[in-house]
C-alpha cells in the first residue's frame, strides 16, 4: 500500500508479541501527558520534597555541616523509621493531586467519542484495556512514591556507612507494600471515575469528594453512635494506620486521630474492598457494545 | 478445502432478556458479502456476535472457520471494523489515530506509522492527516474510520453502514474505494448497510434479516447471471397479434389494460427484434422499460415471503 502506488494492500510483516501489547496504551498516554506543560510542573513539584529530604539526609550524615548551622543540638538530624514515615505521608499526598489530574483524562478520552469498540475489536481484550491504563498510574504514582523513597534510603545507607542498612532493611518491605495498596487504590478509583465521568474538571472533584465525603459522613456517624469504626469510611487513615503499623510507629505519630485505632487488618480489608469495587464498576462500564434490558 | 466466509449454526443471541437473533443458520462463500434488512432485524447485533462482543446463547458463528466465542481473540486479529457510530479519538491527529490502532493490533511502531500514512493518503484524507479528527467533517470521520480499519492489512473487512452521512460524490468515492479494496487482495468484506445500491454495487452475497431471522440468502453473482431480463411495454395497435409473435421467439407476456404488456425475454432476444415485431405488426411503442430483478426484488420478495407488511429499510 505504498503512498505513490495508491493501491491497497495486505500487511505481511512481524507483529509485536501479545502480552507486551497493553503497553501501547501506556506510551500513548504517556506521550500526551508529557504534552501538557501543567502536568511537567505538578511532577517537578511532586518531587521537590524528595529533595528537601535527600538535603536532610546529606546533612544528618554530616558532622561539618551541622556545626555550620546556627541550630540546636545535633542529634534533631535522626534518619530512622519516623522520618521515612513522614516522607511516605508526603510522597503519597503528592500522588494523590496528581492522580486527580491524571486519572480523570484516561478512560474518558476513548469513551467521549464511542472508540471504545475500535480496541476490542482487534486482538486485545478489556483485560488489556485496563492493564494499560493501571500502567500508566502505576509507573507514574511509583515515581514520586516508592521509587524516591527507595532512593533515599539507598542515600542513608551510603551516607551512613556501617550497618545501618542491614539494621534498617526491614523498611524497605513497608515502603514498597504500603505505596502499592496506595497507588492500587488511587489508581482504580481514578480509572473507574474516569470510565463514568467524561469531563474533567467533575471527574477530578468525584475523585476529592470520593475521599473527603466518605470520611465527613464516617465522622458523623462516630459522633453519633459513639464509635470509631466510622473511620472504616476515611480511606488515607486507614492508609495511616497501615503505614504506622508497617513503620512500627504508632499512629498517633500520624494525627490527631490515632488514639482509637482500626484494626490493621479492617484497614488493609476496606482498602481491598474499594479495589475491589473499583474492577465492579469498570467492568460494568468497559463494554463494547451496551446491552438496553427491557 | 477454504472455509466459508461466514458460518452460522442455530446462532441465538439473547440481549438484556430478549431474544434478538433466532437460531440463525446458513453459510455464506462470498468474499464480499451484504447484510440487509430493515430497522431492528439484528444486522448489528450479528456483526458484535461474530466480533465476539456478545455471547451467542445457543448455536455458534464461525469466520474463516473460527469461532466467534471460543476463538475471538484469533479471530479478531484478522478483523478490520469500521462502525456505525462515531469511533475515534477527538485530540488525536488523523494519523496518530490510525497508527495508534495499527499498533494494538500488533504492528511494530515504524510500520505502523508507515501504512497510518498510506492508509491516510490512500482513503484520501492525505492533506488532512495531521489535523485532529474532532475537527473532520463526518464523511472525512467515515474515511479516518476506514483507514483504521485498513491500515492494519486484515483478512476481514467490516463495515457497518460506511456511507452514513456522506454527500453523493463522496459516497460514490468511499464505494470504489471497497472495490478496488476487495479487488485488490484476497479480502473478505463484510458490509451491512441499508442502502441497498451500496450493497449490489459491492457484494457478491446477500445475507437478508428480517425479525432476527434470516429472510434470504441470495448469491448476487448467480442471481444476476440467471436473472431474466424484463421489458414493460405501453403499446397502442394489435396487441395480440404482437404479443403472439412475441412468444413465437420464446418471450412470455402479459397483457394489461390501455395496451401495457410485460415481457419477459429469454436469453438470446434482443430488444431490436421486439422493435422489428412491432414494426411487422403496426403496433406503436409509445413507451418502454427495460430492467433486470434488482437487488430490490429480490430484497422485497424476500419481504414478503416472510410475511412483512411492513418492507421498512
Amino acid at each position: 500500500m505504498a503512498v505513490y502506488k495508491r493501491r491497497y494492500a495486505p500487511y505481511t510483516g512481524s507483529l509485536t508479541p501479545e502480552r507486551s501489547r497493553f503497553f501501547v496504551l501506556t506510551r500513548y498516554a504517556f506521550a500526551d501527558l508529557f504534552k501538557s506543560r501543567f502536568f511537567v510542573l505538578l511532577l517537578i513539584l511532586s518531587l521537590v520534597p524528595t529533595l528537601f529530604f535527600a538535603g536532610y539526609i546529606f546533612i544528618a550524615n554530616n558532622k561539618a555541616v551541622q556545626l555550620l548551622l546556627p541550630m540546636g543540638p545535633a542529634d534533631m538530624f535522626s534518619v530512622e523509621a519516623r522520618f521515612f514515615t513522614f516522607i511516605m505521608l508526603v510522597q503519597t499526598q503528592a500522588a494523590f493531586l496528581l492522580n486527580c489530574w491524571v486519572g480523570p483524562i484516561l478512560i474518558a478520552g476513548d469513551l467521549t467519542n464511542g472508540a471504545l469498540p475500535l480496541f476490542l475489536s482487534r486482538p486485545f481484550s478489556r483485560t488489556d484495556y485496563v492493564l494499560g491504563k493501571l500502567a500508566v498510574m502505576g509507573l507514574l504514582l511509583s515515581g514520586v512514591t516508592w521509587v524516591p523513597s527507595l532512593l533515599l534510603f539507598t542515600l542513608q545507607a551510603g551516607l551512613a556507612k556501617g550497618d545501618w542498612i542491614w539494621s534498617h532493611m526491614w523498611m524497605v518491605v513497608p515502603i514498597v507494600l504500603c505505596s502499592v495498596i496506595w497507588i492500587l487504590m488511587l489508581s482504580l478509583i481514578s480509572l473507574a471515575v474516569s470510565a463514568w465521568v467524561k469531563l474533567r474538571i467533575v471527574a477530578t472533584g468525584v475523585i476529592f469528594i470520593s475521599f473527603f465525603i466518605p470520611a465527613g459522613l464516617g465522622e458523623m456517624f462516630n459522633a453519633i453512635m459513639g464509635t470509631i469504626w466510622g473511620r472504616l469510611l476515611n480511606f488515607s487513615y486507614l492508609f495511616q494506620i497501615i503505614l504506622a503499623r508497617g513503620f512500627r510507629e504508632p499512629s498517633r505519630l500520624l494525627g490527631s486521630m490515632g488514639w482509637n485505632e482500626i484494626p490493621v487488618p479492617a484497614a488493609w480489608g476496606v482498602l481491598i474492598f474499594v479495589c475491589l469495587l473499583s474492577l465492579v464498576i469498570l467492568n460494568a462500564r468497559l463494554r463494547a457494545r451496551d446491552t438496553v434490558r427491557g | 478445502m477454504m472455509n466459508p466466509t461466514i458460518e452460522l449454526n442455530g446462532l441465538e443471541v439473547q440481549l438484556g432478556g430478549r431474544t434478538i437473533l433466532h437460531g440463525l443458520t446458513g453459510i455464506l462463500k462470498g468474499r464480499a458479502i451484504g447484510l440487509l434488512g430493515p430497522n431492528g432485524a439484528g444486522k448489528s447485533t450479528l456483526i458484535n456476535t461474530l466480533l465476539g462482543f456478545h455471547s451467542p446463547s445457543k448455536g455458534s458463528a464461525r469466520v474463516l472457520g473460527l469461532d466467534s466465542h471460543t476463538n475471538g481473540k484469533a479471530l479478531r486479529s484478522l478483523v478490520g471494523y469500521m462502525p456505525e457510530n462515531d469511533a475515534f479519538i477527538s485530540k488525536m491527529s488523523g494519523v496518530r489515530f490510525v497508527r495508534y490502532m495499527a499498533e494494538i493490533s500488533g504492528l511494530p511502531p515504524a510500520q505502523a506509522m508507515e501504512r497510518a500514512h498510506e492508509a491516510f493518503v490512500y482513503v484520501g484524507l492525505g492533506e488532512a492527516r495531521y489535523r485532529p479528527v474532532g475537527t473532520y467533517s463526518l464523511g472525512m470521520k467515515q474515511l479516518a474510520k476506514l483507514a483504521q480499519a485498513i491500515a492494519h492489512g486484515p483478512k476481514v473487512l467490516i463495515l457497518d453502514e460506511p456511507t452514513n452521512g456522506m454527500d453523493p460524490p463522496a459516497r460514490k468515492r468511499l464505494i470504489e474505494l471497497i472495490r478496488e479494496i476487495r479487488e485488490a487482495s484476497d479480502i473478505c468484506l463484510l458490509l451491512s448497510s441499508h442502502l441497498l445500491r451500496d450493497v449490489e454495487e459491492t457484494c457478491d452475497e446477500v445475507l437478508i434479516l428480517r425479525n432476527g431471522q434470516i429472510a434470504s440468502i441470495c448469491n448476487l453473482v448467480e442471481e444476476r447471471r440467471a436473472n431474466r431480463k424484463f421489458l414493460e411495454l405501453e403499446t397502442i395497435g394489435a396487441e395480440a397479434t404482437f404479443t403472439s409473435t412475441l412468444e413465437g421467439l420464446g418471450c412470455e407476456c402479459a397483457v394489461f389494460t390501455n395496451g401495457r404488456i410485460k415481457v419477459v425475454m429469454p436469453d438470446g432476444v434482443e430488444i431490436r427484434e421486439v422493435f422489428k415485431v412491432a414494426a411487422d405488426k403496426g403496433v406503436q411503442i409509445r413507451r418502454m422499460n427495460h430492467r433486470r430483478d434488482s437487488l430490490e426484488d429480490i430484497f422485497l420478495n424476500a419481504m414478503e415471503l416472510t410475511g412483512a407488511a411492513d418492507g421498512r429499510i
